[in-house]
């Protein structure tokens, strides 16, 4: 074994001793040290604990104030932790311990599905913060570069929008919860939706934000994030079998559709 | 691989409480040292505040998550973002940890010890020619506090740290408080690990506070959470005496963070601790 070697053995048992309390010390450690040795690992033991469970915390700092005063208190500390058990982070960014809480909170609380719905916001506006910077096409930029287009052209339109957005469809009203959490004192509002409606995410200069819409709008954007033409998506909200009718009211919600996208300064880019 | 200049004068780790202070004021602080992973993202606030920052204070990127000590290498990923970070921010140096953070399967946000064996002191100067070759310059890399020494260690740390610059090019990032904090968990003397460094190699001194012994048990740690003490200010004074070229002193707040005006005041002690070493060390 070359030293190299030798020396990667001995990172991944301190990593595990780190990790877990349970896991066993080196066997070359002095029987006259382990004490000190076994206190000097405690104090990395809780560094790590520490390190990690904060960043879960600044990241869902919405989501830990709803389970703490809504739910129980000490909650998303427990969650918190059962997180990072299940995943330890490997990541280098300390941003990233947070990946997947979401999936945690629904394991968690399945009762409460409000609470995952919320985490996957807060994730998603982290993603936005961070996200490069992008000029967005305006009303009018877009009517200029759409100007001389045919029938063809609009068919064959797909469109670039601006980096960290998301978007999914919800069973909760996250924009009533948001705003509960944002008045003192707290009062847990009514958050089940009679129909699921959609959500999108996104940084609004510095800041993030999000918007609830229809959930038909959610599913055109992600459609047309992921390439979709114009056309596709119109033929896509008529759905199958559709009729002329059908296909015309499609065609007008797309327009609909893309003119709040425009508004919203979501795009910034088109190609046809 | 080029050299690093001396660059004397008194700075502040930059921190989001802080950020308004320094947009909007101007602040007396010779420099600003900012956590690179803070800053390695695609866009948004935090690195529009730093090129905010940047127009007015020369700028040092200290890292936490480079891993210099790991057995399996450097992240290229990392490195590439780090390499984007400091052409953007143009910094006076780039610096880390004489540490290991990660295996190729986790990473434990937490700075841990390496074994000083000669075998390690390979790992981690060859890591160091990757980073540096990287980066087209050369780093500091810091002195780390730590909590356990291991039974196969065959040099002290500052004979580490010796070999260390010296075959890599290298400088250092002097931490006084974590030189006080391992002394103290490991019962070395400070003063041996001062005199054994090679000080023309130190570009920058960290001070920071720690929590002391029977607080948080058997051990003093540094949690940077409370001021400097009078024994880690002490040993400022030596070291400051001992370093006769010009170094860049800054004071570490992470944790309790209080108003930047208690900052700039403790900022002052070290000028004045530093000025009369100097004074001492020239009489």
């Amino acid at each position: 074994m070359t030293a190299s070697e030798q020396l990667l053995l001995a990172q991944q048992g301190f990593m595990a001793q780190v990790l877990d309390d349970d896991a066993p010390a080196p066997a070359d450690w002095p029987a006259d040290q382990n004490a000190r040795l076994a206190a000097g690992m405690d104090v990395y033991r809780q560094n790590y604990r520490s390190a990690v469970v904060e960043a879960i915390s600044s990241t869902y700092e919405q989501t830990q104030k709803w389970l703490d005063q809504g739910v129980v208190d000490g909650a998303f500390q427990r969650a918190a932790i059962h997180h990072v058990i299940a995943h330890p982070p490997a990541g280098w960014t300390i941003d990233d311990v947070g990946a997947g809480f979401e999936t945690t909170c629904l394991q968690l609380f399945p009762d409460d599905r409000a609470v995952a719905e919320l985490a996957w916001l807060e994730w998603a506006m982290l993603g936005a913060s961070r996200a490069a910077e992008a000029t967005p096409l305006t009303p009018e930029s877009f009517a200029q570069a759409t100007a001389e287009f045919g029938d063809e052209d609009w068919a064959a339109l797909t469109l670039e929008f601006v980096p960290g957005i998301a978007a999914r469809t919800l069973e909760h009203d996250l924009h009533a919860m948001w705003q509960a959490l944002g008045s003192t004192p707290f009062e847990r509002p009514p958050t089940a939706l009679e129909i699921p409606r959609g959500c999108i995410v996104w940084r609004e200069g510095e800041r993030p934000t999000f918007l609830m819409v229809d959930a038909a709008n959610v599913q055109a954007l992600n459609a047309a994030r992921t390439g979709m033409t114009y056309a596709e998506i119109c033929v896509m909200l008529a759905g199958a079998d559709a009729d002329e009718q059908a296909l015309q009211e499609a065609a007008m919600a797309a327009g609909a559709m893309l003119g709040q996208w425009l508004q919203e300064s979501l795009i910034v880019g088109l190609n046809a | 691989m080029t050299s690093i200049t001396p660059f004397g004068g008194f700075g502040l780790g930059l921190r989001k409480t802080h950020y308004s202070d320094f947009i909007e004021g101007q602040q007396p602080v010779d420099f600003l040292e900012v956590i690179s992973e803070n800053y390695m993202v695609d866009g948004g606030k935090a690195l529009r505040v730093l090129e905010d920052v940047r127009a007015k204070h020369p700028i040092i990127i200290h890292g936490v998550s480079m891993s210099i000590g790991s057995a399996q290498g450097l992240d290229s990923d990392y490195l590439d973002a780090l390499k984007r970070l400091e052409q953007r921010i143009a910094p006076l140096w780039v610096s880390d940890h004489l540490c290991w953070t990660r295996t190729s399967a986790h990473n434990s946000h937490d700075l841990l010890p390496l074994p000083l064996t000669r075998d390690a002191l390979d790992v981690v100067c060859a890591n160091i020619d990757r980073a540096q070759s990287h980066l087209g310059r050369p780093m500091l890399f810091e002195n780390p506090s730590s909590y356990v020494t291991f039974p196969q260690d065959e040099l002290t740390e500052w004979e580490f740290l010796s070999e260390m610059t010296r075959r890599t090019g290298c400088y250092l990032l002097l931490d006084v408080n974590n030189i006080y904090v391992s002394a103290q968990n490991h019962g070395f003397a400070a003063d041996d690990y001062l005199a054994g460094l090679p000080l023309d190699r130190v570009r920058q001194i960290h001070l920071a506070g720690h929590t002391p012994r029977g607080e948080r048990g058997d051990f003093i740690i540094d949690t940077h959470d409370r001021a400097v003490c009078d024994e880690v200010w002490a040993l400022y004074a030596k070291a400051r005496q001992m370093i006769t070229h010009p170094v860049a002193t800054m004071i570490e707040r992470d944790d309790k963070i209080p108003p930047l005006g208690d900052l700039l005041a403790e900022l002052e002690q070290a000028r004045s601790f530093s000025d009369e070493a100097l004074a001492g060390a020239s009489a």
